[in-house]
């Protein structure tokens, strides 16, 4: 394919809630295979484009593209079908606590899943071996039957990114995925990241505070404040006084 | 090929309480002896029939009206004064139930301070397991049929459950600001009402709540032993089969009893507390390394297309307040001044004669009831009868709890905002006027349905279902079933649209279909609170067996009717023996339960 259907196209699009604008004309193109990190200060709007993105909020005004599918104008089930595609990871990892590792793990199947094979797969863990495998990958094997609400943040990140490996999205979006890891889990997990997507040639959006992992773990930096792009550049491209304006405080 | 960890054993806490619950619910089965001999009353179908017919024509009459008004008055106030008078008695039995309380006055004698507390704690746990209208009936043969009797028929069980509750409100309270206060030698008391009292505040006050929406219900109940209101009024019809009137009163009740939830939920929310029922149980606890910052979530809406929520999604604590936005609420503070114009005026209409509380008659009458009550006899009923009564009656309240709990699971959820509308879990679109019309429909009609079954008290199901069934613990577990089911349904209903959107929203975002993000997301995030709750209110069921007894349907209650009528008082102590050992019974399985499960402990 020379014309590649790009993975995300976001055209004129604004985001209100009531009458605040948390995102203004935004103009986006993602193309496959990319790997890229919003940065931006806090209240940015770097969530609201991320959950824009996987179809969690649809946009006030314009339109957002999605694999080649306006999310806007979809049914239910195109969009469910669009959103199978795409996996997201949580800052605050959005597990259910109260199930085992194993079924959180196995959430990942639930677009392709029929009720009855995951109604059953709930006494009984099906493909286990899936489960087994992306927990491995992820690096806690040992943890397939221990409830969730027992692990540390750390290990839940994990969870949450094998439910990812098992969906086997085209487009991984990663919402501060490291803000509540320590230094040493931060950069496990950003490398995890990085070679998922360069093994399997995921797309890769991720929104970041550490500057640092987005220059060292990206090909491209788009800087939000206040709603709008200031820059979207290479992330060699960037310089320290692009950062510092993007981070400037008001006034 | 890596080895995965073997699948975990069948045999764990959690099955073998499930094979334990199916074998009681079997064993209560066959208590109700519904295989051996007939149940249904085939010649009651006229009257039933006749019943319900006349729900079509209340009767309107300007008298019969008038009659309803006064009477929903006198309910009303006898809830309230029962309420305020439980609060005052709930605030300082709380007070002293509570480990902190004894933990400032005692600072360094620890054995001393556990021999208190624990003290406290046992002496307010006998008043707490006999039902309200037990008091009712024992005051009854001493003060006769004054208001008094319902007013201190509330004040004394619902007191000793507000202290227990507020004692576990103030313990679970932070206590850093009520120790600096003491450490620089400020009095208990007064370090206490500067420190923990401003800070559990809204907790309290959201229990006040419910615990008035219960009196609303406890006083209809108490209305059935003579006290007057709605539920004596209730009875008189039923007895003389006025059913067109009957009718007229339920209405009324219902009415009373949507107000005062509507309405209390309206204050709640307005306080920024989400949930009814404080249940400490139900903390879910979060690991230390996955800190949640407060409102972190909050700067963007949580979920589902016009219904925004904003103020963050502090709904780990099942029912613990926020504090509220705006300091100074000109609603709130109109309201609570109403409220205190309230009280007076309800115990003026009233009319209770609180100098008899004190009075050298009722002393005396107290000491001749002690007197005839001891030593306790039991030569009226052998041993023999008293354990085959306390399994009915246990059986009662197992297979009641069970329906109401199984019920109220599956009528909670079409009753909830976030499920079937528009925008809901399964509905995601935003819907046509048609789609928008039935899911509103089926909305309304479970809350109805909801209302009306908790309305109407437990005792007036049971005469009802006592024209169709013969009398023994199956009308009573019905009716004891029915109200529960109302009560439960509409907390559970409270979960699942307090719920944590987040897991669900990722659900969602991954296409999940709505019947999978109900598989996978709401139904194990809303069991284990669902579980506490039906284990809480079965220990309510347990207590209840007595009201349903007293009008026929079997148990113990109905033996300690006969006793309480004929001043039997001897046999009245072994059956209240019995009563509360029975209930205790059931608390220890149920605190039991709730601890087995990592989840709601």
């Amino acid at each position: 394919m020379s014309l590649a259907v790009p993975i995300f196209e976001l055209n004129q699009v604004t985001q209100q809630f009531g009458s605040t604008p948390v995102l203004r004309d935004i103009n986006l193109r993602i193309e496959p295979g990319e790997r890229v990190a919003l940065v931006g200060p806090s209240g940015a709007g770097k969530s609201t484009l991320l959950r824009l993105l996987n179809g969690t909020l649809l946009p006030s005004q314009g339109e957002v593209w999605a694999l080649g599918r306006n999310l806007k104008s979809s049914a239910p089930y195109r969009l469910r079908q669009v959103q199978r595609q795409i996996g997201t990871v949580y800052q605050q990892f959005h597990l259910v606590d109260s199930l085992q590792v194993v079924h959180n793990v196995n959430a990942g199947h639930l677009g392709h899943w029929s009720f009855w094979k995951a109604a059953v797969s709930l006494f009984w863990p099906l493909d286990v071996e899936t489960a087994a495998q992306a927990l491995a990958r992820v690096g806690i094997p040992e943890k397939l039957y221990a409830r969730t609400d027992q692990l540390s943040g750390g290990q839940q990140q994990r969870v949450a990114l094998a439910r990812v490996l098992v969906q086997k999205p085209v487009v991984i979006l990663a919402d501060e995925p490291i803000s509540n890891l320590d230094p040493e889990l931060s950069r496990e997990m950003m490398d995890l990241l990085r070679d998922l997507s360069q093994q399997t040639e995921t797309t890769l959006v991720v929104s970041l505070h550490a500057i640092a992992f987005a220059r060292s773990h990206c090909q491209r930096l788009i800087g939000l404040r206040q709603g709008r792009i200031q820059f979207d550049a290479p992330a060699t491209a960037v310089s320290e006084a692009m950062i510092e304006d993007l981070y400037r405080l008001e006034g | 090929m890596r080895q995965s960890p073997p699948r975990p054993s069948w045999l764990n806490a959690s099955s073998v309480w499930g094979v334990l619950l199916v074998g009681a619910i079997a064993l209560s089965f066959s208590q109700t002896g519904l295989l051996t001999r007939p149940w249904l009353n085939l010649d009651g179908w006229p009257l039933l029939w006749r019943f319900l017919a006349a729900s079509g024509q209340p009767d309107v009459s300007p008298a019969m009206l008038h009659l309803t008004l006064n009477a929903t008055l006198i309910t009303f106030s006898y809830a309230v004064c029962g309420t305020a008078l439980s609060v005052v008695l709930g605030l300082v039995g709380g007070i002293l139930a509570s480990e902190v309380w004894w933990l400032a006055v005692f600072p360094h004698q620890a054995g001393r301070r556990a021999y208190l507390w624990v003290g406290v704690r046992s002496l307010l746990a006998i008043p707490r397991a006999i039902h309200e209208m037990i008091w009712g009936l024992f005051f009854v043969n001493i003060w006769g049929l004054d208001p008094l009797t319902g007013v201190v028929a509330i004040a004394i069980p619902f007191g000793a459950i507000t202290a227990k509750v507020f004692s576990e409100i103030l313990d679970e309270t932070p206590r850093q600001p009520l120790m600096a206060l003491l450490n620089s030698g400020v009095s208990p008391l007064t370090a206490l009402v500067y420190s923990l009292l401003p800070q559990a505040r809204l907790n309290l006050l959201s229990y006040v709540f419910y615990r008035f929406e219960c009196s609303i219900r406890s006083a209809a109940v108490l209305g059935i032993i003579g006290a007057g209101g709605l539920g004596y009024q209730m009875l008189l019809s039923l007895q003389s089969l006025r059913y067109s009137q009957l009718w007229t009163l339920i209405a009324a009740l219902v009415v009373l009893n949507g107000l005062v939830d509507l309405s209390s939920a309206l204050l709640r929310r307005r306080l920024g507390c989400t949930s009814r029922l404080a249940l400490n149980q139900l903390k879910l606890k979060r690991s230390p390394l996955t800190p949640l910052k407060k409102g972190g979530t909050g700067k963007a809406p949580l979920f589902k297309g016009d219904r925004v929520l904003r103020d963050g999604i502090d709904q780990f604590g099942l029912s613990y307040c926020r504090q509220p936005t705006r300091q100074h609420d000109p609603i709130l503070s109109g309201l609570g001044l109403g409220l205190m114009g309230l009280i007076p005026w309800c115990f003026w209409y009233v009319g209770a004669d609180f100098s008899k509380l004190w009075s050298p008659r009722t002393l005396q009458l107290l000491g001749d009831v002690a007197q005839s009550a001891f030593p306790p006899d039991m030569s009226g009923t052998p041993p023999l009868q008293l354990i085959s009564l306390s399994a009915q009656t246990l059986a009662m309240s197992i297979l009641a709890i069970a329906g109401a709990g199984l019920g109220g699971i599956l009528l909670s959820f079409p009753a909830t905002h976030n499920f079937l509308l528009p925008g809901g879990l399964l509905n995601p679109g935003q819907g046509n006027r048609l789609s928008r019309v039935w899911a509103w429909g089926i909305l309304l009609l479970t809350r109805g349905f909801l209302l009306i079954c908790r309305a109407i008290p437990a005792p007036i199901w049971a005469l009802v279902f006592l024209f169709v069934l013969f009398p023994g613990i199956l009308p009573g577990a019905v009716a004891l079933g029915l109200h529960n089911l109302g009560i439960l349904g509409r907390l559970m209903a409270e979960v699942t649209e307090n719920l944590d959107q987040r897991p669900l929203e990722a659900l969602k975002a991954q296409g999940t279909p709505g019947s999978l993000i109900f598989l996978y997301g709401v139904l194990p995030m809303t069991l284990p609170q669902f579980l506490a709750y039906i284990l809480y209110r079965w220990e309510v069921c347990m207590r209840e067996t007595v009201i349903v007894g007293l009008v026929g349907a079997g148990g113990l209650g109905r033996l300690l009717t006969e006793q309480l009528s004929s001043f039997d008082y001897q046999g009245v102590v072994v059956t209240l023996v019995c009563l509360i050992v029975l209930t205790f019974l059931v608390d220890t399985i149920s605190g039991a339960v709730r601890r087995s499960r990592p989840s709601a402990s």
